[in-house]
């Protein structure tokens, strides 16, 4: 009988402990751009295999879980804050195979938190590289919709510039809605040049084309993918980033016209 | 009459917006050869829809988009990367920019013009292109979200 509140005490110190694990886990799955199927799908496969049954809801700002142990006698619940932070998918790569080698592989919390924090440092794409590859599928984008050549590399240069201006301005911890608006009227005034010399038979394309490489398609696109699995608070938050970023670039577009005075 | 360059030069050309649009999401790099793959084959269904069944752009791109979401399934089984890393960037590509573009020039010319039928005429063209848009891309992320639920393993 002695033992009894210690037996409750360990277990309710190892809820905590895998609570705030999966609270970390899930709010970092979410800032990168996971859908909520599979945020669930892991999750719930981390609980059972540490002998524990996960339930959360996805607010705007922060995850709510609540972890109960195998009898569901205790409990044990955990707000976290949705980590700030761009779409990642090789973390969220790396944290789903996490996930099945929990499973799989029976790994413990000490195992699981090290793999974790390896997980996010992780580096991501070469900036330069990056850059060079956004010009090209920008262009590319140029060329899809009727753009000749020489739109294409106006495109080209355009989509670099403001990329590279975006990828700064993010570095010095700018607003994410001030560098989309710098940004986009960056690319659209350099994307006037077909007009300002004549020398593109597609000078309009070149113009739409350039903003383009700052439209936030992974956010739409799990909006819908939230929506269709019924969790729509969390679509709709995903849906008022994307229109956010979307106004803002169209913002930067209508003063880079303004600036420019292009004759529609 | 088909022409195999022109849909051969679009799955091209939506291959290398595929991966570069892509890698600003970074993927594991196992998923970016799947993501050219994906947008060419989806940019190419959407291509011949409209050019040769004749197609409304957003049903053209339904098409392409269930193309995609059918094929990421097995092909993110096979790679062992999560669906949505080879499937939502390989849409990327059919955004209808032009119709954005041309909703935002719209707009402008709405809020500057002032005689009653100029204005009518550009709240036309903003409304055309604004529902074009929306659409396709509603139908694009329903066209690439349900295969993936539907196809998913119990």
């Amino acid at each position: 009988m002695t033992s009894a509140p210690n037996d409750v005490a360990s277990l309710h110190n190892r809820l905590k402990e895998q609570s705030v694990f999966l609270s970390n886990y899930a709010t970092q799955l979410l800032a990168c751009g996971a859908t909520t199927v599979r945020i669930e799908k892991n999750v719930s496969r981390i609980a059972s295999a540490w002998n524990s049954h996960a339930e959360f809801s996805i607010f705007p700002s922060h995850i709510i879980l609540n972890l109960w142990d195998e009898e569901r006698t205790q409990s044990y619940s955990s707000i976290g804050r949705i980590k700030a932070g761009s779409v990642n998918f090789a973390i969220v790569n790396d944290l789903s195979r996490l996930a099945t080698d929990v499973e799989e592989r029976h790994y413990d919390i000490e195992l699981a938190r090290h793999y974790y924090e390896k997980s996010i440092i992780r580096p991501r794409m070469n900036r330069w590289l990056l850059l060079v590859l956004v010009g090209f599928a920008n262009a590319s984008f140029c060329y899809l919709f009727g753009g000749d050549w020489i739109a294409m590399a106006i495109v080209w240069f355009a989509t670099v510039d403001g990329f590279f201006l975006k990828q700064r301005l993010s570095q010095y911890g700018w607003d994410f809605r001030a560098v989309t608006i710098v940004s986009a009227c960056v690319s659209a005034i350099i994307s006037c040049l077909g007009y300002a010399y004549g020398i593109s038979s597609t000078p309009e394309v070149a113009l739409a084309t350039s903003v383009l490489f700052l439209v936030p398609g992974i956010p739409y696109g799990n909006a819908v993918n939230d929506m269709i699995n019924g969790h729509y608070l969390c679509s709709l938050s995903r849906l008022a980033q994307a229109v956010t970023i979307t106004v803002c670039l169209s913002v930067g577009l209508c003063l880079a016209l303004l600036l420019t005075n292009i004759n529609m | 009459m088909i022409n195999m360059t022109d849909i051969l030069l679009d799955g091209f050309f939506a291959a290398i917006a595929g991966v570069g649009f892509a890698s600003i999401s970074n993927p594991p790099r196992k998923a970016l050869a799947v993501c050219a793959l994906l947008s060419a084959l989806g940019h190419a269904t959407r291509f011949c829809m409209m050019n040769y069944a004749g197609a409304h752009l957003a049903f053209a791109s339904l098409a392409g988009a269930v193309m995609i979401g059918v094929l990421a399934v097995p092909f993110a089984r096979r790679i062992e990367c999560p669906v949505e890393a080879c499937a939502l960037p390989s849409l990327l590509p059919m955004v209808p920019g032009m119709y954005a573009y041309r909703s935002v020039q719209a707009l402008i010319l709405c809020l500057q013009g002032s005689e009653e039928t100029i204005f009518m005429h550009n709240l036309y063209l903003l409304s055309y292109n604004v529902l074009n848009c929306l659409f396709t891309i509603l139908l694009m992320g329903v066209g690439a979200s349900i295969p993936t639920f539907v196809m998913r393993k119990r």
